[in-house]
């Protein structure tokens, strides 16, 4: 790797440490909404991973939430209350049980291998076609984890898991992720994607190779996303419906919003969307703002954040950041005095 | 109806394809614009049809026709026939005669006739798939669909590129006949020699400027369009 | 598996109900290079309409006029404030923004009607049964097939003999150079759009009479499975589109009701992975013969 633009991976990480830090100020009801943040922080560097540097849409990325939720979630819920939720379990998942860590580790694991499955064929296809089809994907995980109950809880949502998700947890797999994220786009791997993103042939004129590179970056992507899953399933109940439409939107949502294009992007959408949605949910019951009382009905934080997510693509499809990282000119890092393009 | 162009610029990007070019069609004129690849000839023609950006002004008969809508542009007179025929290969030739209706001002009469007066292949293989045509039969069809715009102002962008030396000389005969009919004409060209003896006027492109303005009795002289060609 | 009459005749209703989404998101797609992921909220509002016509005691045609007048105003609207700004947008923009538009949708809709829906109650005599020697066949099914046949019929006659269509056609195939001939976008466009709509408002007729409870999700998979015939069919011409429409909604049709439960659960896995193996091996779609290249 050349110059590393350590600066670039400075500014995410703070915001994620300064979200971390404001949640431990707030009441403990509250801090789920900080801890549940910080997890699609996770989630949504995951999609930035793939999305933003070969500029191919993904519909598909939930399903490595899922299937990662699903791993940590099948082997730390204790051995004893197996049979209640999961009663058709396979057998050599039922005696089966791993710590915290583990539980994660494995989870990433499988979100990987995954998607370095699914990437074989499909990262062939672009535009459309690559939407359709991680579209496609996304549906046949949903069906499958759906009603088979032998590799997890079928329709019933994932109780008794222990809850090692907290704020810490939370804010650490965020900055994993978001390191994972930077050292990727910053090598050749991810150099090489972001030029064929830019100019097809051209990248290809130079021996890039699409396929290959998208292939890379989508088992990355899988592997975050798989984390993420592991990290979700420890902080909630998590049932097949909650990694779905729902949450493939509003992940795509924060990316667009903040700037598909840049790590940076990735973490204020995620950071700024929460925000406004989970203030919203908050008003939802009740709330005052400036001496004013807000009382909204239920499920209009949805609606507000469609209206966002379409305003910020017809308005700045580059979304808040412009798609651009944030640098920090003038700090003396080893590597940054030079203006190297991104 | 007389075609102005006046100190007309062409940017795309970080391209300027086209340097204050001023040119004026008469009508019953061929006016010749013949250059180097590059030289931003293609550029000019898009640009008067409302296809690139520009700046400066294109007028006929005092309507200034910069900034106005493609279809807007097609309906005040002025009929391109692309570079590359781009006729639609699954329509029937009939079809794409027809989708040229789309361009007349008047919205009377829809006879074909006259221009299968001067295009007979194309009244004989009207029903046929546009794809199926050759190369040549191709062009007089993308030149015909202009003409039943019934246009004041006719646009060739490179009508003899990929054709055979019989077929170019079909083309050049309908433009003569067609200049004849009143039209002004503006032909893009690479063919240097025959634009020029074909023309009332031709203008040496160069870098997206006119270097040189050439009449038919240069046509002979070889040296004199070399020359215009590297300046 | 056993297919009964009922069966096919589920078949035949879902085959046509699809036919018809596969020509209005197509027509759309052909001029604008759009796929509309909204596309089933429109048959969503359109049922709607119908569902509050039903509860304020409107006769049926009513309702049919008032679902019309919905969907289409909800159409133009999507056009001017979606569409349009959008134009030339690369196609991952479009995609997400179409989404956003559909889950936007579906929320207001959640507010404003609830989870639990209403019911159009006002067309249900279609829903009754003929019996035809011996088996019970809902009339909808029939109706359904006569009507998607009808509306095809007009369609292709307006796109094949008129002046209009033949520019819709055009304009589907090369925008610029039908502009550059003096082809009207913006009219072209409306209309498509337009049509677009109506289709999708009988559509909502169609739905609502097999299934008389409206809820905000209505249609959301449908549009979904009809993308996955769209695309497996041919998503770049108008017939194989229709055709493929048809055929995922006939055996979607057929198969959800002949196969058991516990193999009918996977049908949804079972269509994907055909959509996929398509786009992989055949990206212009099974029934595209055609010989242009066209951009997918």
């Amino acid at each position: 790797m050349r110059r590393l633009h350590l600066d670039e991976v400075i500014a995410p990480v703070a915001l994620v440490v300064a979200a971390a830090l404001l949640g431990t100020l707030v009441s403990i009801s509250t801090q789920t909404y900080f801890t549940d943040t910080l997890v699609k922080v996770s989630i949504v560097v995951a999609l930035y991973v793939f999305i933003g540097n070969s500029g191919v849409l993904s519909f598909g990325h939930v399903s490595f939430v899922a299937l990662g939720a699903w791993t940590a979630g099948v082997l730390t819920v204790p051995p004893g209350e197996k049979p209640a939720i999961m009663p058709n379990l396979a057998g050599f998942l039922q005696h089966r049980h791993v710590d915290n860590v583990e539980s994660l580790i494995l989870a990433a694991v499988v979100g990987g291998i995954a998607a370095f499955l699914v990437g074989i064929p499909l990262m062939r296809l672009s535009g459309l076609a690559a939407g359709i089809a991680t579209f496609a994907v996304l549906e046949i995980t949903h069906n499958l984890l759906q009603y088979q109950e032998r590799i997890g809880p079928g329709l019933n949502a994932f109780s008794s898991v222990p809850e090692t998700t907290g704020l810490r947890q939370a804010a650490l797999g965020a900055v994993v992720c978001i390191v994972v994220a930077f050292l990727y786009a910053r090598s050749r791997y991810g150099r090489l994607l972001r030029a064929t993103r830019e100019d097809d042939a051209a990248a290809r004129a130079v021996g890039a190779s699409v396929y290959r590179q998208r292939l890379v970056a989508f088992t990355a992507s899988g592997f975050l996303a798989g984390l993420a899953g592991g990290l979700y399933v420890h902080l909630l109940p998590v049932q097949v419906n909650s990694v779905y439409l729902d949450l493939t939107f509003i992940t795509l949502a924060m990316l667009v919003v903040g700037g598909a294009t840049s790590l940076f992007g990735a973490v204020v959408g995620a950071l700024a969307v929460s925000a406004l949605d989970s203030w919203l949910s908050v008003a939802e019951n009740g709330t005052s703002l400036l001496g004013w009382h807000i009382d909204l009905p239920a499920g209009s934080a949805e609606i507000v954040v469609g209206i966002l997510m379409a305003a910020v693509l017809i308005l700045r499809p580059s979304g808040l950041t412009g798609g651009r990282e944030l640098r920090l000119r003038g700090v003396p890092w080893r590597g940054s005095a030079s203006r190297a393009q991104g | 109806m007389r075609l102005v162009v006046d100190n007309l610029d062409v940017r795309y990007g970080g391209v300027h394809a086209v340097r204050g070019l001023s040119l004026t069609v008469e009508p019953g004129e061929i006016v010749g614009l013949i250059g180097p690849n590059g030289a931003g000839k293609s550029s000019t023609l898009h640009a008067i049809m409302g296809l690139a950006g520009a700046s400066g002004s294109v007028q006929l008969d005092d309507r200034e026709l910069l900034g106005l809508r493609p279809e807007d542009v097609a309906r005040s007179g002025i009929a391109l026939v692309p570079e590359g025929r781009r006729i639609f290969a699954e329509l029937s030739v009939e079809e794409n005669v027809r989708l040229g209706l789309a361009g007349r001002r008047t919205r009377g009469s829809t006879d074909l006739a006259a221009v299968y007066d001067l295009f007979p292949i194309v009244h004989e293989f009207r029903a046929r798939q546009a794809g199926a045509l050759s190369g040549g039969q191709q062009q007089q069809l993308a030149i015909a669909r202009a003409l039943v715009a019934e246009p004041d102002v006719l646009l060739l962008d490179e009508p003899s590129l990929g054709l055979a030396p019989s077929v170019v000389d079909v083309v050049f005969e309908a433009l003569a006949a067609i200049k004849q009919r009143g039209l002004a004409v503006l032909l893009v060209e690479q063919r240097a020699q025959r634009t020029v003896a074909a023309s009332d006027r031709s203008h040496v492109l160069a870098n997206g400027a006119v270097q040189l303005t050439l009449g038919p009795q240069d046509a002979g002289d070889t040296e004199k369009l070399v020359a215009a060609y590297l300046s | 598996m056993t297919v009964t009459w009922q069966n096919l005749a589920d078949g035949l209703l879902l085959g046509s109900v699809y036919a018809l989404m596969a020509v209005g998101i197509g027509l759309v797609f052909g001029v604008l290079r759009l796929v509309n992921f909204a596309y089933g909220q429109l048959v969503m509002a359109g049922a709607f309409a119908l569902a509050l016509a039903s509860q304020w005691g409107w006769p049926a045609w009513a309702g049919i006029v008032l679902c019309f007048a919905v969907v289409l105003a909800l159409s133009a609207a999507m056009e001017w404030v979606v569409f349009r700004p959008l134009r030339g947008h690369s196609p991952a923009v479009m995609l997400v923004a179409t989404f956003a538009v559909a889950f936007l949708l579906q929320s207001i809709a959640l507010l404003w009607f609830g989870s639990l829906g209403k019911i159009a109650t006002s067309l249900t005599f279609l829903g009754r049964f003929w019996t035809i020697g011996g088996v019970d066949i809902r009339k909808i099914a029939i109706v359904a097939v006569i009507v998607a046949a009808v509306c095809l019929l007009l369609l292709s006659v307006l796109l094949e003999r008129t002046e209009i269509g033949l520019h819709m056609r055009a304009a589907s195939m090369d925008f610029s150079t039908a502009r550059m001939l003096g082809v009207r976008a913006n009219r072209v466009i409306s209309f498509a759009v337009l049509i677009s709509g109506a289709l999708a408002a009988v559509v909502a007729v169609m739905l609502t009479v097999q299934t008389p409870l409206v809820t905000p999700d209505f249609a959301l998979r449908d549009t979904i499975v009809v993308l996955a015939g769209v695309v497996v069919g041919g998503l770049n011409r108008p017939i194989p589109a229709t055709l493929g429409g048809f055929a995922i909604g006939f055996a979607t049709g057929v198969l959800g009701g002949a196969l058991p439960t516990d193999q009918s659960q996977y049908l949804p896995t079972f269509v994907f992975v055909a959509v996929i193996l398509v786009l992989l091996v055949r990206p212009r779609g099974l029934f595209d013969f055609s010989r242009t290249v066209e951009r997918v």
